[in-house]
């Protein structure tokens, strides 16, 4: 898998040269003509690291080899399940965004779904008491806010 | 005596009950994720860290807890070394060689009171060295200018893939993206750099974001892959036998195992994993015929340990004094210096001495407390080993969010966390090292400053870097210790692999 250090080489080859040109853009900052800029540091960066993925474009190692795709489809699964939790977690609560998250979590790393989703519900309800009336910190309730009132 | 005078203030921060009581958790909390197979200390005290600031906790008694996370996830590593032969980390790897078998032949108990007793005894003997060293370390770094600190933040880097590392191009490599990531932001003439008009961006990338995304999402991606989520077998434990003689007899084994283990951590770049490759093996070489080590020696048992928990205490020395980690639980601990606005380095020791000082006596607490949590309570930790990972990694990752929401309020820092969980499974796949990455976030802006100083003062004249002796002294260790690993890693590396098959 020499494939994979080449990309990854060509990549940051790519960034440190965009990096560097960003750097010699900076506007002069006033009063100017220091001996050390804004730029200074991030061009000799910019360097550094060129040089390096250059090295490792020329010479690289053989890297461990990617998941096959249907590993790779769970590692998505993982990674929109924390974003969807973000984007839930104000408008739906706490507790809820909680349960689905951790539930559908361990649901894909093998547990049944319904011991999955209690295990979620648990754990959000715990952390929820824990944070709120343990540490006296807020967390979003929610939709749940309705319970609150009465 | 001045020291002593101090280490009484300590223990008095140490000791007054709240503090008592967070040691408490920390070290409880710390060996349980030590003890989960797989997980590091670096991740463990990564993950805890938000909490810490969840808490509220003023900076005296984060430290201190964070530190009892610290030596507790050393000694919970342990757990899964003997009982499952799975290490936890890689200094870990000795622990399995005769612990291991020890298990097998139905000494479990055994193997796990030594170990306990051998990494007391391991860090008890390197905090009286740290006691011993920091202060004068402290003194001579105040001799430091910033063409020297310069210097030394290259030799950290250089010297952080330690002697067992295998590609020094790609620590470099890491270590500039981790600084060009903290040079985004304002910098200190004003001028905005890659914000890239994102508001969020101004400030800069907070560190701990970063570092809970680097490692703690990271890792449970990498659960996933392996679908290790089942975990192992229930293992069994015997009944504790111990006598005093068993005990006396790794005595002198823990205290070489000490004494070693604790050099190799303040040696830039040795490291844990040379202290506990180094004691098991001097060992090895001082009883020879005597022991039969690879088959379930108590003392092959006790001298990685007794090596391995020296090293992390010495571990402090360069991170107390100079303000420059060692290992990555190190590099974790000194981000929570700087995000509690303390400066590390020799000014800490007279500006922030309750502090200092507090957080050493924590250490020898903190191991008294684990000695007594371990013996007794060693068997709870191995029922709790026995909880699958796939209801407790995604818990923990869920309580790292709402940490990191609870301190900050904002999702944008949650998608960030997020992005970096999936760059760091990325680089962690690419075999790239995760801990210079945050090693450059934190010293990002340090380097820049002295470097800043260092050419203000010459009038931009760049050889003022390497002007003095001591400055070049400390480019030359630099060199050696990015040339040495390529030379001596494979050869080391292979040894410890091998001492690893004979036995398995």
């Amino acid at each position: 898998m020499k494939c994979n250090d080449r990309v990854f080489g060509l990549l940051m080859l790519v960034l440190a040269v965009a990096y560097g040109w960003g750097a010699t853009q900076f506007p002069e900052p006033f009063g100017g003509g220091e001996a050390i800029g804004p730029e200074t540091f991030p061009i000799l960066l910019a360097v550094v690291l060129a040089l390096s993925s250059l090295y490792l474009i020329v010479k690289p190692d053989s890297g461990s080899a990617w998941p096959p795709m249907r590993t790779g489809l769970e590692l998505l699964i993982a990674v929109v399940v924390l974003i969807v939790y973000v984007l839930l977690l104000q408008p739906l609560g706490f507790i809820i965004t909680t349960t689905l998250a951790v539930g559908t979590l361990c649901w894909r790393m093998g547990t049944a779904p319904i011991r999955a989703y209690i295990t979620g519900l648990i754990a959000g309800i715990v952390v929820y008491f824990l944070f709120t009336i343990g540490l006296d910190l807020s967390l979003p309730l929610g939709v749940l806010s309705v319970l609150e009132g009465s | 005596m001045e020291t002593l005078g101090y280490l009484i203030d300590g223990f008095s921060v140490a000791l007054a009950p709240h503090n008592l009581m967070f040691a408490l958790i920390g070290a409880f909390l710390g060996t349980l994720i030590g003890a989960l197979p797989g997980l590091g200390p670096a991740n463990g005290v990564a993950i805890l860290i938000p909490l810490a600031f969840t808490l509220g906790l003023p900076p005296e008694t984060a430290l201190i807890m964070l530190t009892s996370v610290y030596a507790g996830a050393m000694y919970g590593g342990r757990i899964s070394s003997i009982l499952l032969n799975i290490p936890g980390d890689e200094p870990a790897m000795m622990t399995c060689l005769d612990g291991y078998p020890m298990a097998q032949k139905g000494k479990a108990a055994e193997a796990l009171a030594i170990s306990a007793i051998a990494s007391f005894m391991g860090s008890l003997i390197a905090t009286i060295g740290l006691i011993l060293l920091a202060p004068l370390l402290a003194k001579f770094a105040l001799t430091f200018g910033p063409a020297e600190y310069f210097a030394l933040f290259v030799l950290a880097f250089a010297t952080l893939g330690g002697i067992t590392g295998k590609n020094p191009v790609k620590t470099i490599l890491a270590a500039a993206i981790g600084l060009m990531i903290a040079t985004v932001g304002i910098d200190n003439t004003g001028t905005q750099r890659y914000t890239f008009g994102v508001l969020e961006l101004y400030e800069g990338v907070d560190f701990i974001i970063a570092i809970v995304g680097l490692f703690a999402i990271s890792e449970l991606l990498f659960f996933i892959e392996a679908r290790a989520g089942s975990g192992g077998a229930s293992v069994m434990v015997n009944k504790l036998k111990l006598s005093w003689k068993d005990i006396g007899s790794i005595f002198p084994t823990t205290l070489r195992g000490g004494v070693l283990g604790f050099i190799s951590g303040v040696l830039p770049g040795a490291g844990a994993s040379l202290g506990s490759f180094i004691s098991y093996t001097l060992e090895k070489k001082v009883l020879g015929k005597k022991g039969d080590f690879g088959e379930g020696d108590p003392r092959g048992v006790a001298a990685p340990e007794a090596g391995n928990n020296g090293a992390s205490s010495g571990a402090l020395v360069p991170m107390l004094t100079l303000g420059v980690p060692g290992s990555g639980t190190t590099a974790v601990l000194l981000a929570l210096l700087i995000s509690m606005n303390i400066t590390p380095g020799p000014m800490m020791f007279t500006q922030n001495a309750d502090i200092v000082w507090g957080v050493i006596a924590a250490l020898l607490v903190g191991n008294f407390l684990l000695l007594l949590l371990n013996i007794p309570l060693v068997g709870m930790f191995v029922k709790l080993l026995s909880v699958p990972p796939k209801y407790l990694l995604p818990i923990v990752t869920m309580v790292a969010f709402v940490g990191i929401y609870s301190i900050s309020n904002s999702a944008f820092d949650l998608y960030f966390m997020v992005a970096f969980g999936v760059a760091g499974y990325i680089l962690r796949k690419l075999e790239i090292p995760l801990v210079p990455i945050i090693l450059g976030l934190l010293l990002g802006p340090e380097m820049e400053k002295n470097l800043g100083h260092a050419l203000t003062v010459s009038n931009g004249d760049w050889s003022v870097l390497w002007g003095s002796g001591l400055s070049i002294t400390l480019w030359a260790l630099a060199i050696i210790g990015l040339v040495l690993p390529v030379v001596v890693g494979p050869v080391l590396r292979r040894r410890m692999r091998a001492a690893q098959e004979n036995v398995g």
